[in-house]
């Protein structure tokens, strides 16, 4: 090849670059994970204790939480940032994730706006219900114990549905049933009352209704996991990774009563389906969202394919929204959400948890190579382009730093874009 | 001059006339036109000329149209004589070979190549039919019959076949058969709109179009590429594919092509084939499973689609079409518990022994249909005009020891430090990239690039691609190559293809430096 042709090839397969920051940056962590420590040596940063100085603090949210706290008394510096936000809880927390949107679908309908329009929709079981028609991306999901009565108020009107029930302050599937029947739900309630379960009782459930009708790829059944990296909530300013993935059950999707009892049938997390006897760990039951797309537009079109995505996008920046108001908005932190979410064989994609603390631990090679990207296109975001956090910085990286990340939304631009009258910006985040 | 064309058109048309009586689909289509001459919009005073219409408006018209297509196709291909017989004795060895080791695990594993499966089986089989992942069989035993290592081992000793090799050549190289391939001058001259330099889907899909209208070149290959559906001419998408299909046509576009729609005639057919698995157990169906265990299973990409992909290979391998077009000769075996006279059957009707990897022949379909019917026809398609010819020994131009030969002479002569550099650390370099030409790349590269490329084989109608693409692949990588001296090192650079870009790299090789 000519070398005019390598500059070219060069230009279209570019490598990651190597940093440029030299300066020492010193960090801090909690979990020594090899994707983290292996992205901060390269980029020349030097450890330190929790108790030294850092510049940089790779957290547990425990830590987080313990640092934020008046107790510590503990006050950031301009050079200082850390990986959580103080009171992330407010979407990673199951019951305060139901509320936070319920309280910001009522306040948009009580501003009169367009987004909260609502009209009824038949729903596949047939029977007719109100829904928002543009913020209707959470299953119907009632708290318990305190919401039990308005549960069987909607349990009644359509009494052959699957209701899931999740511990709130528990993850990775654990404690998770199915239920189809309300005398099952009580039996439960009996037995957690019970004296030799005292613990069970001081603890509060989600209860939603099971999208029973997911789509299936190859019989089974999946969900989606997404990264998103926020870096301020007021503005709002977040990202989403294209890398993100598809994790799929190890057996075929079956919706039958004999069935309902089987975790391997229902639940993706890979930490359920790991124990299962066909778990693969060469591919972990893992396929990326792009080969998803790919077989999307080959096997329904291009046109609904593209609406799940869109679909998707706004879900996640109005899940944002519904927070950005009571989070604190602490200039030090950024945090990278893992997203799940569920598609019903509508293509309709449905929000189900938000966690705080995606995992980092690597199961296969791809899985490793992705989530080194990860963290490398976290820290080129979060950093000023000189590679030392700096609170005073704007928080506007440059199209370069973003890497695999997309512009989700950022509202400080918008409203510059809105102010200078400009129509003619086109941000990364437009259709490719 | 004039009067001789007319001739030839003329005994053309007589040949065609002939022939098409014999062809499938003859018996539908007549029914269909004579129909159509009893209903009132063919006049008989005017018979030809609305007669003509009407099979325009009913679409009889694109139906012959293509079906004339496909015949003239194969009417090129059969006509070429086989220069090098002697190869045919190679080829005939080889499969006696494959067949005796077939024979010698039968006799291990105490089973027999044919038998009629006992009635709790059949419903075991039946009932798990849409889940062969949980259909239980011990495997442990199995192992493929060959691997594409143990293929080039023998393709490599084709020069023992082949009279008066000069001295002074490596026994191990192709350039010694006398076999034609083309330069990469020619080769410019085929994929000339490659070489031209004209925007291509896979380059960059937002790039500005240059058709007013249209915002981006993604956008306009996708207007085009509808009207083209539309119009449903097999020469005309043809052509529309040469610049790449947006994925979102791909299923449709692909199956007008190969003239592969599935209709109720091939959803019987398809479950013909069902039938005859779920009645006759074969032995290389245990070599089936096994392969989409050992490739398709533990592929990210595609493990989803395990439960299809069993359905159609073993389906495939009872189809006796797809040893005709091979022109592959299959044993004649006897089926344990059937009686005489029909006992015999040709084991295995489709005549392919299936080698380690078959199965990724059929793999990237799964990208664009969930339906096993309409992914088995597609598969059957390409499989039928093209990848019978990579794992058949045979001198055809794109038969892969002309493919193999097209690579030594293109690296020779393109890339002659790495020539020079294989010699000296003495790897045939033809062992590098075997692999990925027998496959097409398929496992290799990821699916999206992987379609782009296929695109590009129906589109030009030929595998030259493949050997092209090996050594774009290479010259890319070859700051990398000169860096190591071991085979187990070079595979370690070319392992992973990942983050190839399929088209821009091929387009930089043929477009003139």
């Amino acid at each position: 090849m000519n070398p005019e042709g390598k500059k070219m090839a060069a230009s279209l397969y570019g490598r990651v670059n190597a940093p440029t920051e030299r300066c020492r940056v010193s960090f801090c962590t909690d979990m020594e994970k090899s994707v983290l420590m292996s992205n901060f040596e390269r980029r020349g940063w030097h450890q330190v204790g929790p108790d030294d100085e850092w510049n940089f603090y790779w957290a547990s949210t425990q830590t987080c939480r313990n640092l934020f706290s008046v107790e510590s008394g503990y006050r950031m510096n301009d050079n200082q940032m850390i990986n959580h936000f103080p009171n992330h809880y407010e979407l990673s927390r199951k019951d305060l994730l139901v509320k936070n949107i319920k309280r910001y679908r009522k306040e948009l309908e009580r501003e009169g706006s367009p987004l909260a329009e609502k009209a009824e929709v038949v729903l596949h079981g047939g029977q007719v219900v109100t829904r928002y028609v543009h913020l209707d991306f959470i299953p119907v999901t009632f708290v318990l114990p305190a919401d039990y009565n308005m549960f069987v108020e909607e349990y009644r009107k359509s009494p052959q549905s699957t209701w899931i029930m999740k511990p709130c302050g528990k993850s990775q599937g654990t404690g998770i049933f199915l239920i189809n029947k309300l005398s099952k739900l009580k039996k439960w309630s009996r037995e957690a009352k019970a004296p030799f379960h005292p613990q069970l009782s001081k603890e509060s459930y989600v209860i939603s209704r099971y999208i029973d009708n997911p789509l299936l790829i190859g019989g089974k059944k999946f969900d989606l996991r997404l990264y998103v990296l926020v870096t301020s909530f007021r503005p709002l300013k977040a990202y989403m990774f294209q890398l993100g993935f598809c994790r799929f059950c190890t057996v075929k999707y079956d919706t039958s009563v004999t069935e309902l009892d089987n975790m391997y049938v229902h639940l993706t997390n890979v930490s359920v389906q790991k124990h299962g006897g066909d778990y693969n760990s060469i591919h972990g039951g893992k396929m990326s969202v792009q080969n998803l797309r790919l077989f999307l537009e080959g096997t329904r079109g291009r046109a609904v394919t593209e609406k799940l995505f869109a679909a998707i996008q706004w879900l996640i920046v109005h899940s944002l929204k519904a927070v950005s108001s009571v989070m604190a908005n602490d200039r030090h932190c950024f945090e990278c959400y893992g997203y799940d979410i569920i598609i019903d064989n509508q293509l309709k994609p449905w929000l189900v948890e938000v966690n705080a603390s995606p995992s980092l631990t690597s199961t296969t090679v791809n899985d490793r190579i992705m989530k080194y990207k990860l963290i490398d296109n976290i820290l080129s975001v979060v950093l000023p382009p000189e590679g030392v956090p700096d609170v005073r910085w704007n928080k506007v990286p440059s199209f370069e730093a973003l890497g695999n990340f997309d512009l989700l939304i950022d509202e400080e631009l918008l409203e510059k874009e809105d102010s200078t009258n400009s129509t003619s910006r086109t941000s990364k985040n437009n259709k490719k | 001059m004039e009067n001789i064309k007319e001739e030839t058109i003329h005994h053309t048309a007589m040949k065609l006339a002939e022939e098409i009586k014999n062809l499938s689909i003859y018996k539908s289509f007549y029914s269909d036109v004579q129909k159509l001459v009893s209903s009132p919009s063919v006049k008989k005073e005017d018979f030809k000329q609305t007669l003509q219409q009407a099979m325009k408006e009913k679409g009889l018209d694109t139906k012959l149209r293509n079906t004339v297509f496909h015949w003239v196709r194969t009417q090129n291909k059969q006509n070429k004589l086989d220069p090098l017989t002697s190869l045919s004795k190679a080829s005939a060895q080889w499969e006696k070979r494959i067949h005796k080791s077939l024979n010698s695990m039968c006799s291990d594993l105490e089973t027999s190549l044919a038998k009629i499966r006992s009635q709790s089986e059949q419903e075991e089989l039946a009932d798990k039919w849409n889940e062969l992942s949980t259909y239980s069989l011990d495997l442990s035993k199995y192992r493929p019959v060959y691997a594409p290592k143990d293929f080039l081992d023998v393709l490599l000793t084709l020069s023992g076949y082949v009279p008066f090799t000069k001295e002074d050549e490596p026994k191990w190289e192709f350039a010694h058969l006398p076999l034609q391939v083309k330069t990469l001058d020619q080769l410019r001259k085929i994929y000339q709109e490659w070489a031209n330099g004209e925007p291509l889907l896979g380059v960059n899909p937002n790039m500005p179009s240059t058709v007013p209208g249209f915002a981006t070149l993604e956008a306009e290959r996708i207007g085009l590429g509808e009207r083209v559906a539309v119009l449903g001419y097999a020469p005309v998408i043809q052509e529309y594919l040469k610049k790449g299909s947006p994925q979102c046509l791909r299923a449709k576009l692909w199956s007008q092509v190969l003239g592969a729609d599935v209709k109720q005639q091939q959803i019987i057919y398809f479950n013909q084939l069902k039938k005859n698995v779920l009645e006759v157990d074969l032995m290389i169906d245990k070599l089936i499973f096994k392969d989409v265990q050992l490739t398709a299973s533990n592929d990210d990409q595609y493990f989803v689609f395990e439960d299809l992909l069993y359905q159609v290979m073993l389906c495939f391998s009872r189809d006796g079409e797809a040893a005709r077009a091979a022109g592959a000769s299959a044993l004649r075996v006897a089926v344990k518990g059937r009686h005489a006279p029909d006992c015999l059957i040709a084991f295995p009707p489709s005549g392919v022994i299936p080698f380690h990897g078959f199965t990724m022949y059929a793999t990237p379909f799964c990208y664009l249909y969930d339906d096993p019917v309409q992914l088995y026809f597609m598969f059957r398609a390409f499989y039928m005009r093209y990848w019978h010819r990579l794992h058949y020994i045979s001198t055809h131009p794109q038969g892969i020891v002309s493919l193999c030969l097209l690579y030594e002479r293109l690296l020779e002569a393109n890339e002659p430090l790495l020539w020079i550099h294989f010699r000296n650390i003495n790897i045939n370099p033809i062992r590098v990239v075997f692999k990925w030409l027998m496959r097409a790349f398929s496992g290799h590269l990821p699916p999206d690039q992987l379609l782009l490329l296929w695109d590009a084989i129906l589109g030009y109608d030929c595998l030259e691609i493949l050997p092209l693409l090996a050594l774009a692949i290479l010259s890319f990588r070859k700051e990398n190559i000169f860096q190591v001296n071991t085979l187990q090192n070079v595979d370690a650079v070319l392992a992973d293809l990942s983050t190839i870009s399929v088209i821009p790299l091929l387009q930089l090789a043929l477009m003139k430096s």
